[in-house]
């Protein structure tokens, strides 16, 4: 009995750290996502189709179960395997998305969006260029007229301090403050990608390209 | 100067010469090999000379050397050639008015130049010319003195490459920032000096270019026109030097801070002692103007051995125009703080004292200030006061006040503070009344503290006398309502970027009282203002609560709290919140048709119109026990409840016993935020429209 009991929690206790491990891993691809629905928001662009985030609870029609309510389901064998399903699926649910819709990133791509109106001209210059971890820099203020550069470093100051506003800010909406870092990454990537041909990233290796 | 020294030493040979060959007249040509000749850092070999009678009473002269070693800047020079196809000469002087020196310099290239000399045996003193030198891309033109008592050399410098000269000054280890560029510079120069010492040295100037920059760009001119005159005289430790810096025209920027020249020059004068040996800068007296800008004078002493320290260093500025000395000077530092999106004007001026490389007092006096926030997130107009701030432990006393402002859309009126300071700590004399809307905040005491590196702190203990919500309502953009605020304040505590609302705020509105406490708010001047608080709402009148909201009219009281509610830019995006009817109110019970739709619609019952579909339409209102809601708040989704629960779902509106009875029953458990503000905003914009 001894002898198959320690397999039996050995398994148990491999199935609670398994389902640790759903909890804490990253939702890379829900993280482009969101990230592009923001980027193309800033860059001003039209999204492609992109579903609502959170999707509208059907409100006027309470007898529709919700997504939560499974286990209230009648029957006994069906609500237990609704429990158990619960337990485990909800967790793995709350990574397929990343909420993007709080008022305070609502604020930040607000702002963002309003500063690349003047911003923009910069990157197609290549006097502003991206750098690798998601933010901006000056890349070369000779191809800025004297008297704009320091609008220019404003800019891109009041850019870089929006940008890092929105990853902490998307971490902690999350419940997830320690995703900041790789949200950072994932934008870092999508700001490149999103961006028009002609402006200016720095690869890998910390050297200016042109897209 | 050895190569004046060499001529010198050679003419004497070469007098010789030439007088030698006159009397022997079958002498058609003769040279004489001199050999080297070296000196400390410096030599020159095969030096040979050759003297020749084209015609008759004329004599030339030829002078070449193979090579000449010289100290550095000047490099190797080979193939050295100098010729003089007319020497004259007589008892007393020897002249060479036309000659022509050819050399190949590691420094300059290849040269022809145009050579003059005249020597006069007496007293052994010799001019010399030398013009058209191409140097850095322009020519220069040297004249030279020499004397027994001394030497003096005029240099003239004209359309020398900017880009040139820096590099060249940067390879002597001169530092000086390397440009690039359509830069050009013509110089006047003037030294005089007696051996290896100078004595006096005036420098003027000037450069002029389209488009001058250093490679990062963070140093560089438009349309340049720059003067610089420099007149230093050595004394025993180091050097006298009065400097003259002055910009005629175009745009400057040396990163932050960009100037446009405006129609009259701007312009730097600075009389100082640079002190060789210690590397010591000793500022006498430092005049800077900048017309319709600023005018300061500073005075100091500043150690430049290692790192800069600023020993001494008084500065005050006379009189500066706030608008253009806030763009020009003070944005570039300020930016991304709250004062880094300002629109300045007014006058200001002080002065600053600083020591040892920290400031020990300051003085600044402002005049008819406005200031103004991009965002519109505070102003200030009529800003005047004396501001005196020290280091010491003596109270230094100032005065501020401003004739109105804002902070959001909230108007101040006329202040009047006046503060002590002690080191960085600053309190008020006494207390201080702040017109706020119709209603004063009356501030007791007010401390500030700000310790280096830490961030600013201060507290303020008040009280607020009773603001009309009907301004208050009309300042927000919210509906108008009428009502008062006001509060005690024992304690807003600001620290680490955070405001804290100790005390309680008491809202009397719509018959009822709403209190506000734990107040507290980040960031209250950045982009997200996230403000946290809990409020408790006393028997509010709903007749009148409805009617300011156009819901459809409710008559009864209400009591309700909302408990941690959290909003981000103004918005909530948590809080746990409950209405209902007091369990002991007595007042008359009554709710509208429409308020029952609207009520229908909000809880998520989905009925809505029912009753406008039922017979009951034929009723205006109905009678009920009780009504309320609940709901908390978080991520986005707000869990709902009502005042008590029913069958699947909860009361919204419980009606009486006696008919008609009407119940409003919501079912829907979690309803989406933003869909419910939706909703909310449609059913009370849409009674606008309705004309009762």
């Amino acid at each position: 009995m001894r002898t198959l009991r320690i397999p039996m929690s050995l398994f148990l206790l491999l199935f609670a750290t398994a389902c640790v491990t759903i909890n804490v891993y990253f939702p890379a691809e829900a993280a482009e996502k969101a990230a592009d629905r923001i980027i193309l928001d800033v860059y001003g662009a039209t999204p492609p189709q992109t579903p609502q985030k959170i999707p509208a609870e059907p409100q006027q029609q309470p007898a529709e179960p919700q997504p939560q309510s499974l286990r209230d389901r009648p029957g006994l064998p069906a609500r237990t395997l609704a429990l158990a399903l619960d337990w485990l699926v909800a967790p793995a649910h709350a990574e397929a998305d990343l909420s993007i819709n709080t008022p305070a990133i609502r604020q930040l791509t607000a702002s963002m969006e309003a500063r690349h109106r003047t911003l923009g001209p910069y990157y197609a210059s290549g006097a502003v260029g991206m750098t690798r971890d998601g933010q901006i820099d000056v890349r070369d203020q000779k191809l800025v007229p004297l008297a704009e550069r320091n609008t220019v470093r404003n800019l891109v100051a009041e850019e870089n301090r929006d940008r890092s506003a929105l990853y902490a800010e998307m971490a902690r909406a999350n419940d997830h403050p320690e995703w900041e870092g790789e949200i950072r990454a994932t934008f870092a990537r999508r700001w490149v990608d999103n961006a028009r041909a002609g402006w200016w990233y720095m690869d890998g290796s910390g050297a200016w390209k042109q897209k | 100067m050895p190569g004046t020294r060499v001529i010198a030493g050679l003419l004497p040979v070469l007098c010789l010469l030439a007088v030698t060959s006159l009397s022997t007249l079958a002498v058609d040509e003769a040279g004489i090999t001199l050999g080297s000749v070296s000196g400390p850092g410096w030599s020159v070999e095969d030096i040979a000379l050759h003297t020749g009678w084209p015609q008759a009473g004329q004599v030339s002269m030829l002078l070449t050397a193979a090579r000449a070693d010289l100290p550095e800047p000047l490099g190797r020079i080979t193939g050295l050639k100098l010729t003089c196809p007319a020497l004259q000469f007589d008892s007393e002087t020897l002249r060479c008015p036309a000659g022509t020196l050819e050399a190949q310099s590691s420094q300059l290239g290849r040269q022809r130049i145009a050579t003059s000399f005249h020597y006069r045996f007496s007293d052994g003193r010799l001019d010399a010319r030398l013009q058209d030198i191409r140097y850095l891309g322009g020519r220069l033109a040297l004249a030279a003195r020499y004397t027994a008592g001394g030497w003096t050399l005029d240099v003239d410098g004209r359309s020398l490459s900017l880009q040139q000269v820096t590099a060249q000054a940067g390879r002597l280890g001169y530092p000086l920032p390397l440009l690039e560029g359509d830069g050009e510079l013509a110089l006047t120069a003037s030294l005089r000096g007696a051996g290896s010492e100078i004595t006096a040295a005036d420098v003027q100037t000037r450069v002029q270019g389209a488009g001058i920059s250093n490679a990062a760009g963070s140093i560089a001119g438009e349309d340049v026109d720059l003067g610089i005159d420099v007149q230093a005289r050595p004394y025993t430790s180091g050097w006298h030097v009065q400097v003259t810096v002055r910009a005629e025209r175009g745009g400057y920027y040396v990163e932050p801070v960009y100037l446009a020249i405006p129609e009259r020059p701007v312009q730097a004068t600075a009389r100082l002692d640079w002190l060789a040996q210690r590397k010591v800068l000793v500022l006498h007296e430092l005049d800077y103007r900048h017309p319709g800008c600023i005018q300061l004078a500073a005075r100091g002493r500043i150690g430049l051995a290692g790192a800069t320290q600023v020993t001494e260093l008084e500065v005050d500025v006379q009189e500066a125009a706030l608008g253009p000395l806030y763009t020009s000077y003070l944005q570039p530092w300020l930016t991304g703080t709250p004062a880094g999106r300002l629109t300045a004007s007014g006058v200001l001026s002080g002065r600053l004292v600083v020591r040892d490389n920290a400031p020990v007092t300051a003085q600044l006096k402002l005049q008819d200030v406005v200031l103004d926030e991009q965002d519109g997130l505070f102003g200030f107009t009529g800003l005047a006061g004396n501001l005196d701030w020290s280091d010491t432990q003596t109270p230094e006393y100032s005065e501020l006040s401003w004739q109105d402002g804002h902070v959001y859309r909230i108007a101040l009126g006329p202040v009047q503070i006046e503060a002590e300071s002690v080191g960085n700590t600053v309190k008020l004399v006494r207390p201080t009344g702040i017109p706020v809307l119709d209603g004063t905040l009356q501030i007791d005491s007010f401390d500030l503290a700000h310790v280096a590196g830490k961030p600013l702190r201060w507290h303020v203990d008040g009280l607020l006398t009773p603001v009309s919500m009907k301004q208050l309502t009309a300042a927000l953009d919210w509906p108008e309502f009428g009502g008062k605020l006001s509060g005690v304040i024992p304690s807003v505590r600001y620290e680490d970027g955070k405001l804290e609302v100790g005390g309680v705020l008491l809202v009397r509105v719509f018959d009822g009282v709403v209190t506000l406490r734990n107040l507290q708010l980040e960031s209250p001047l950045g982009l997200v203002p996230r403000l946290q608080v809990d409020a408790r709402i006393d028997k509010v009148d709903l007749e009148q609560l409805t009617r300011t909201f156009s819901f459809g009219r409710i008559e009864g009281r209400l009591d309700g709290r909302i408990d941690g509610l959290r909003m981000e830019s103004w918005r909530p995006v948590a809080f746990d919140a409950e209405f209902a009817t007091p369990e002991d109110d007595r007042s008359r019970h009554r709710i509208s048709q429409k308020a029952v739709d609207n009520i229908s619609n909000i809880g998520g019952g989905g009925v809505g119109g029912a009753v406008s579909r039922s017979f009951l339409r034929f009723l205006e209102d109905f009678p009920y026990d009780r009504l309320g809601i609940r709901c908390r708040l978080e991520n986005g989704v707000c869990d709902m409840g009502g005042v008590e629960p029913a069958q699947q779902g909860y009361y919204l509106v419980k009606g009486r016993f006696i008919p008609p009875r009407l119940d409003v029953v919501g079912y829907a458990k979690r309803v989406n935020w933003n869909s419910l503000v939706a909703q909310i905003i449609s059913v009370t914009g849409k009674q606008d429209i309705v004309v009762e």
